[in-house]
């Protein structure tokens, strides 16, 4: 059944929350809750929830807003993906909420940690883009499987199931949130030509100019798209390598690095940044936000589209297995919460996806829906999160529109069958 | 003139004297310790762990060329640092208690090197970058110098930069010993060598290079332990393009493979534990101690 | 305590002094590009060029939230570095002490402590975790963080004692014995004075140790992060001078910290000897 919830109004509150779903009987709003509105309100003041995940989707702003209109408290803890997939299986105890990719949800759904989302409980579930909810294309069409598509770990059976179900069912592993397409960035002032194609990163051309991301999987990737566009290597799935395609692309980029095609290789988000803005690099492995830091400083770095595609990724909110009761109850208000737009906007705002682009849309401008979703050039300037000015008016998104860009992924971040043998691969590559 | 006080108090006293520092060490490392090792003979799938008792994992690690690439040239990074550091702390220990007259001035100079610590490791490593870089501030100013045309490649994301980092962040370890065992030096020794007509090239090696042995000795330790066991350094000011043992290990433990971590780990104690015994070999810290 | 006795000074005072000059400069080089950086202009980024001075970031820092929970993470690293300091003074100072003797155990606990040193802390971390969890106890940053950041202080606390009683003249304690005193008043009237310098020096590296330690930390602070950890996420994030802001005014913080603590300790040396002259 579905909440009567239908307005997607930002600023959702409790009060309202609670006369529209009062004012339905009979509609289960979860396991043991009886009783009088009030004394539910009440009560679920004192309920906290700890919400753990990357420091781009966990945000102390949408954490304090969501506790202001929710009236219970969400408690914002910062971890790298890998820290939380750690803490997932070994403290699940210290996570309520557990904002984990794609990729890392692979993972660790099969140690039964986290519970699944009931879906029927999430309002706007319908709305949510067919990239995620259906796993098709915004024409209908199929989206590429290289990789983790969302998709394929989205769904499963029902409580106390450890797998992945192959169609959708009423029980989701994750309900996303966060998403984007991402491609390598340039610096256009300095390569002074059009870029085109994966095959430019290992171009000789910009030999010594060039850096990857060192994050195995997804180096790796970058690496494999590169390859397969010079047309060296077919890949049969690029986010699922056999041991030989392995052999192969690590040995391509040995004898790269060797010849000195690679400053260096990073780690982090400012690294990244750094390389591109002090000229260190012109063409790297690169994410969204990086891009925007390096064009707020009036540097010409360009987020290139390139034909081959680009390679995806995503982020959804996990529920912790211990949840149950009161506390159940309002992680699912807050994840209806979450979806209802003004964190839509937020990261919108930062150059991601929300996964429901209606309501997050709702609460952008017209030149910030005009820029990010659809790719026209901007009316006036375009401000980050924070008010800073990120893009200047007339601008427009590099890649296009939101279906220019997201249907247009090649492959997604994911983890491999032979994910053991690849990073022990990847560090005989690194320390060659 | 020996820290030793025989015949005070009872049998006990060591015991319970040292019994806080035993408990705690076994608790906080004896344990932990042994559960790594215990887990180095477990299977895991990527997701779990399963007891087991299985040589797989030592057998994987010991048979990959990529583990002897990468002992190799961590133990190559100890050694430079190591060689460096302790040219670079004794000397800078020596000036200060050989030649700074003043007590005061001594201890302040002392405490000079120690604040540039209470700036966070991470922040202070970054701040290499903006100063190494193509366009960092020291290639400009050789540039500016006319020294050189095209901007050096080599000082940062390189072996070079690494290096210079670990002697940046680890000289004060040996400073601290060093010092602290130059002070004790009994300055009538050197009064009557001089007086037997040494000269001071003489007197550096036959009293205070001897008698500072302890503290080379522990800076030593501290220093090696601390390179060997590094992963961060390695992975921002290398760029990426250089791998340490502990680095290599964090690849595994992100994607919870935690035995076969753990199997790298203890072969990776081992190798020091070897090296502190060959120092402690050649210094007998304990017994210095108890004489 | 100096041991210089020409009364001229030779060559060798000023190519020492350059060197050790040269060595300070080093070290203090990344701090002071920290500190200029941090007033870096608003559209300047973590590298030069400069782009106009302001105090625009540490403003940035203060109002915007982007920075997550800096000053949460920064007074709990302070406080756990305090406890540590503390409990590491504590500790080693007597183990150092009963070391001094032969004693049963006395090779495995000090080879314990060595090897603590040597596993990588992200290892020791997960098991330190793991015991916490099987005791049942709620893994929080001021438990098992605190142990985990003792784990990593002790050894070095325990060596660098061991160095400063090498140079420990044991026959001040026979004498104050010989004189009629208690065991407890030897050591609060005659050792821990003798010692309190090289008390001092453990106290300040079990402060910084712990102020800086991350890989142990990572699994042990269970739902609040220390500020390395903080600091260390939000390099996946931010990437604006902002971090160099957060650098200096931790320094500054730090800082000021030690002086009040000397100021602190210089007063009451003051009064001491003082005190020691009225009673004569």
């Amino acid at each position: 059944m579905t909440e009567p919830n239908g307005k997607d109004c930002a600023g959702l509150t409790r009060r309202g929350f609670l006369k529209t779903s009062a004012a339905t009987a009979g509609v289960t709003v979860g396991s043991g809750i009886i009783g009088a509105p009030m004394i539910w309100a009440q009560n679920i003041k004192d309920v906290t929830l700890n919400q753990v995940g990357p420091s781009y989707s966990v945000i102390a702003d949408i954490a304090e807003k969501a506790s202001a209109d929710l009236g219970f408290k969400i408690v914002p803890q910062t971890a790298d993906s890998t820290a939380l997939m750690a803490k997932v299986v070994n403290q699940p105890e210290t996570i309520d909420i557990a904002d984990l990719e794609f990729w890392a949800m692979q993972k660790v759904w099969r140690s039964g940690k986290l519970q699944p989302v009931e879906v029927a409980k999430i309002a706007n579930w319908s709305k949510m883009t067919p990239l995620m909810k259906d796993g098709k294309n915004f024409d209908g069409s199929e989206l590429s499987r290289q990789g983790t598509m969302p998709f394929e770990v989205m769904f499963t059976g029902g409580p106390g199931d450890t797998s992945f179900a192959a169609e959708a069912t009423d029980y989701a592993t994750t309900m996303p949130t966060i998403y984007n397409a991402d491609t390598v960035g340039i610096r256009s002032d300095l390569i002074g030509r059009p870029v085109e194609s994966w095959a430019e990163l290992f171009n000789p051309e910009f030999k010594g100019k060039t850096a990857l991301v060192n994050i195995p999987q997804i180096g790796i990737m970058d690496a494999a798209m590169a390859l397969e566009a010079m047309g060296e290597l077919t890949y049969g799935d690029k986010g699922n390598m056999t041991r030989e395609e392995i052999d192969h692309t690590i040995t391509r980029l040995i004898e790269l690095k060797k010849a000195g095609q690679f400053r260096a290789f990073w780690s982090t988000f400012d690294e990244s940044v750094n390389l591109m803005a002090a000229g260190e690099v012109v063409i790297q492995s690169m994410w969204s936000p990086a891009v925007t830091a390096v064009k707020s400083r009036g540097i010409g770095c360009v987020y290139q589209g390139l034909k081959e595609g680009y390679r995806g990724w995503g982020l959804g909110m996990g529920l912790m297995g211990h949840l149950e009761g009161l506390k159940l109850e309002a992680a699912y208000e807050y994840m209806n919460w979450y979806l209802s737009g003004w964190q839509g906007a937020f990261i919108a705002r930062q150059g991601y996806y929300s996964s429901v682009p209606e309501t997050a849309k709702a609460n952008l401008t017209p030149n910030e829906i005009g820029y990010w979703y659809e790719g026209k050039p901007a009316s006036e300037d375009i401000l980050d999160p924070y008010g800073a000015v990120m893009d200047k008016a007339g601008a427009v998104r590099d890649g296009g529109s939101f279906e220019d860009r997201m249907g247009n992924v090649a492959c997604w971040n994911t983890v491999m069958d032979e994910e053991r043998y690849m990073v022990q691969r990847w560090n005989e590559f690194i320390s060659a | 003139m020996s820290a030793r006080s025989p015949g005070s108090g009872s049998q006990l006293t060591p015991y319970l004297q040292v019994a806080p520092l035993a408990l705690l060490i076994l608790a906080l490392v004896g344990i932990p310790i042994g559960t790594v090792f215990m887990l180095s003979f477990w299977e895991s799938d990527g997701i779990s762990v399963y007891p087991a008792f299985t040589w797989q994992n030592y057998h994987d690690v010991l048979t990959a060329s990529v583990t002897l690439s990468l002992f190799a040239n961590t133990l190559k990074y100890a050694a430079i640092v190591l060689v460096a550091t302790v040219l670079i702390g004794f000397t800078c220990s020596y000036f200060l208690v050989f030649h700074v007259r003043n007590l005061k001035w001594q201890i302040g100079l002392f405490l000079l090197c120690t604040i540039p610590f209470w700036t966070s490791n991470v922040i202070r490593m970054v701040s290499w970058i903006p100063f190494l870089g193509r366009e960092g501030l020291f290639n400009q100013m050789l540039m500016q110098a006319g020294l050189i045309s095209q901007p050096l490649d080599i000082l940062l994301y390189s072996d070079f930069a690494v290096v210079l980092t670990y002697i940046h962040l680890f000289t004060l370890f040996m400073i601290v010993p060093i010092f602290n065992s130059m002070a004790k030096i009994n300055p009538n020794l050197i009064e009557a060598a001089r007086d037997a007509g040494a000269n001071p090239f003489q007197i550096l090696t036959g009293i205070i290079i001897p008698l500072s042995k302890t503290g080379i000795a522990l800076g030593s330790i501290f220093v090696v332990t601390l390179v060997m066991g590094d992963f961060f350094v390695v992975r921002v000011m290398s760029g990426g393009q250089s791998a340490s043992v502990v680095s290599a290990m964090k690849n595994e433990i992100d994607q919870l493979f935690y035995p076969q971590a753990s199997a790298m780990a203890v072969l990776l104690v081992l190798v020091v534990v070897l090296m502190v015994s060959a120092i402690l070999r050649v210094v007998d810290i304990r017994a210095e101690l108890a004489r | 305590m100096s041991q210089s006795t020409p009364t001229r000074r030779g060559a060798d005072f000023y190519i020492l002094a350059a060197f050790f000059g040269l060595f300070v400069l080093f070290l203090y080089g990344p701090m002071l590009m920290i500190f200029i950086l941090s007033f870096q202009g608003p559209t300047g980024g973590l590298t030069f060029p400069m782009r106009g001075v302001s105090t625009h970031w540490f403003h940035d820092l203060w109002s915007s939230s982007r920075y997550g929970d800096l000053g949460g993470a920064f007074r709990r690293s302070l406080i756990l570095g305090v406890m540590a300091m503390l409990i590491t003074a504590t500790v080693c100072l007597f183990a150092a002490l009963g070391f001094r003797r032969r004693f049963w155990g006395a090779g495995p606990i000090f080879y314990l402590s060595i090897i603590s040193l040597i596993v990588p802390g992200i290892l020791l971390g997960l098991g330190i975790s793991q015991l916490f969890q099987i005791l049942g106890l709620r893994l929080s940053w001021w438990l098992s963080g605190l142990g985990a950041h003792l784990s990593w202080t002790l050894p070095f606390g325990l060596l660098i004692m061991f160095a400063v009683l090498n140079r420990f003249d044991g026959s001040w304690e026979e004498a104050a014995r010989d004189a009629g005193a208690h065991p407890w008043q030897v050591l609060r009237l005659v050792t821990v004075p003798i010692l309190f310098p090289g008390l001092i020096a453990v106290a300040l590296f079990g402060f910084t140790l712990s102020y800086d330690e991350m890989p142990r930390s990572l699994l042990t602070v269970g739902g609040k992060n220390t500020l390395p950890i903080e600091i260390s996420n939000m390099t996946t994030n931010v990437t604006t001078p902002a971090l160099y802001a957060i650098g200096t005014v931790t320094s500054a913080v730090s800082f000021l910290v030690i002086a009040l603590a000397f100021a602190g300790i210089a007063i009451i040396q003051r009064q001491r000897s003082r005190a020691k002259r009225g009673k004569n």
